[in-house]
């Protein structure tokens, strides 16, 4: 008789929308692509997956790629959940990637392969000593520009993903896309190597500009493929289902 | 008042009979208005000591807290969805109160759901009473398919959330079909118009 595959241990988001989607959460381990166009969102939701984590005992870093982690928290939406000890405590850390760029000596415009090496040992150094359970960096993109090739850029991402993985880390990767995009990523490589894709966009109807929010893929776990609509809120990110309106669209 | 009409009183008392998370049609004249919001809010959820979210599409938040405070009703409890106010270019004065959420527009049903969920998880307060005031106005701006869908994903998270729906409908301007929509979801109804001789 066939076994049943056990279920996988649930990182739950804390976001109760995002963890209904999910069944429950994302699995543990798995790193994933948040991805969509400006305005979106997804900063303020792997925020908010961070602060839930830190909340509950689960040390997690921020590593700010494209912004000054102070200039981030002074934008942050008031969250009423979120209590500025946990960074004093250091469940919550944040880190300025172009000050660990500097401090590796990984200034030029590309980095080579050996160089990518000594950045995901880096960033995976530092995951363990601080015992972090989630890990989110914003932007990925933005890593991947100094990559420049598809080869340099798969190589690591699949590199991070495994170490932080090996750490048992859920790591969220924030992805950029242009507006008018079809693909989930900006260089086409994310997509194709991360464990899940959320994917956030701005869906205009009838002039309206709605934000959603949809689980593209996420192994190890069942999920709802379906749209939803969402809010950012100080009660944090909001989810209900988009109406369809009896539109066969 | 007009012998016809069913007073504010009376209203209440039908509300107070309704079970908690009940989703209740209340179908009204336009010139009973008024008698409907002292019934309900006043006579029913204040008296409760419930919080109210009212959610407004057809005048805006502003009038309204004019219309309770000019009948000496207690706003202290009521927190405003503002539909309306943002397409009539004067959300700026609703958005600067605090009892007042704006949605840009009646056709963001899914923001109306949220902002309402927004509210419902803010408050402090165990029981509630969700207001929609009207469903003909919402018929306005939007399709019979989406509303009704609408007004589906609403009724049964507020009931699972253990909260009261009233959907206010004018009878005058009310068809069959939006009739039956409301029906469909609420499990009781209540007329306050015109009654047939």
């Amino acid at each position: 008789m066939a076994q049943k595959t056990p279920e996988r241990e649930r990182c739950a988001t804390g976001i109760e929308g995002l963890d209904t989607i999910l069944y429950g959460g994302i699995p543990r381990s798995n790193t994933i692509l948040l991805t969509g166009s400006c305005g979106t969102g997804k900063t303020s939701l792997a925020l908010e997956f961070l602060i839930h984590g830190a909340a509950k005992g689960e040390n997690s870093l921020f590593i700010s790629v494209t912004e000054d982690s102070e200039k981030l928290l002074a934008n942050i939406i008031p969250y009423r959940f979120f209590d500025r000890s946990l960074i004093k405590s250091g469940k919550l850390v944040f880190i300025d990637l172009p000050i660990m760029y500097e401090r590796l000596g990984l200034t030029k415009s590309e980095l080579s392969m050996e160089e990518i090496e000594l950045l995901v040992s880096a960033i995976a150094d530092i995951a363990q000593e601080l015992g972090a359970k989630r890990i989110v960096v914003d932007s990925i993109t933005s890593v991947c520009y100094k990559l420049k090739t598809s080869e340099k850029i798969r190589d690591f991402i699949l590199k991070l993903g495994k170490s932080l993985s090996d750490l048992n880390c859920t790591s969220m990767l924030v992805g950029e896309v242009a507006a008018n995009a079809t693909a989930y990523s900006s260089f086409g490589v994310e997509e194709a190597i991360s464990d899940g894709i959320i994917l956030m966009a701005n869906m205009e109807r009838r002039g309206d500009l709605l934000r959603t929010l949809q689980v593209i893929k996420m192994r190890g776990t069942s999920h709802s493929r379906a749209k939803y609509v969402l809010d950012l809120t100080p009660m944090g990110v909001l989810l209900v289902p988009l109406l369809k309106g009896g539109s066969t669209g | 008042m007009s012998p016809e009409m069913a007073n504010a009183q009376q209203i209440a008392t039908e509300l107070m009979e309704t079970p908690p998370s009940s989703a209740v049609s209340l179908q009204m004249s336009v010139d009973n208005y008024l008698e409907v919001i002292r019934g309900v809010i006043d006579l029913f959820a204040n008296k409760k000591g419930m919080e109210t979210i009212y959610v407004t599409a057809t005048i805006s938040s502003d009038q309204i807290k004019r219309v309770l405070e000019a009948l000496d009703i207690d706003t202290s409890k009521i927190y405003f969805v503002d539909c309306i106010s943002h397409i009539m270019m004067g959300a700026s004065t609703a958005q600067l109160d605090d009892h007042t959420t704006v949605v840009e527009s009646p056709t963001m049903l899914e923001n109306l759901m949220l902002k309402v969920e927004y509210l419902i998880r803010r408050s402090q307060t165990k029981d509630k009473l969700v207001v929609i005031d009207s469903i003909n106005s919402l018929a306005i701006h939007n399709n019979n398919w989406i509303l009704s869908e609408f007004l589906h994903i609403l009724v049964s998270g507020l009931r699972s959330r253990e909260a009261y729906t009233i959907i206010l409908s004018v009878e005058e301007h009310s068809t069959p079909d939006l009739n039956n929509m409301v029906s469909l979801v609420c499990d009781h109804g209540i007329r306050a118009g015109r009654q047939v001789e």
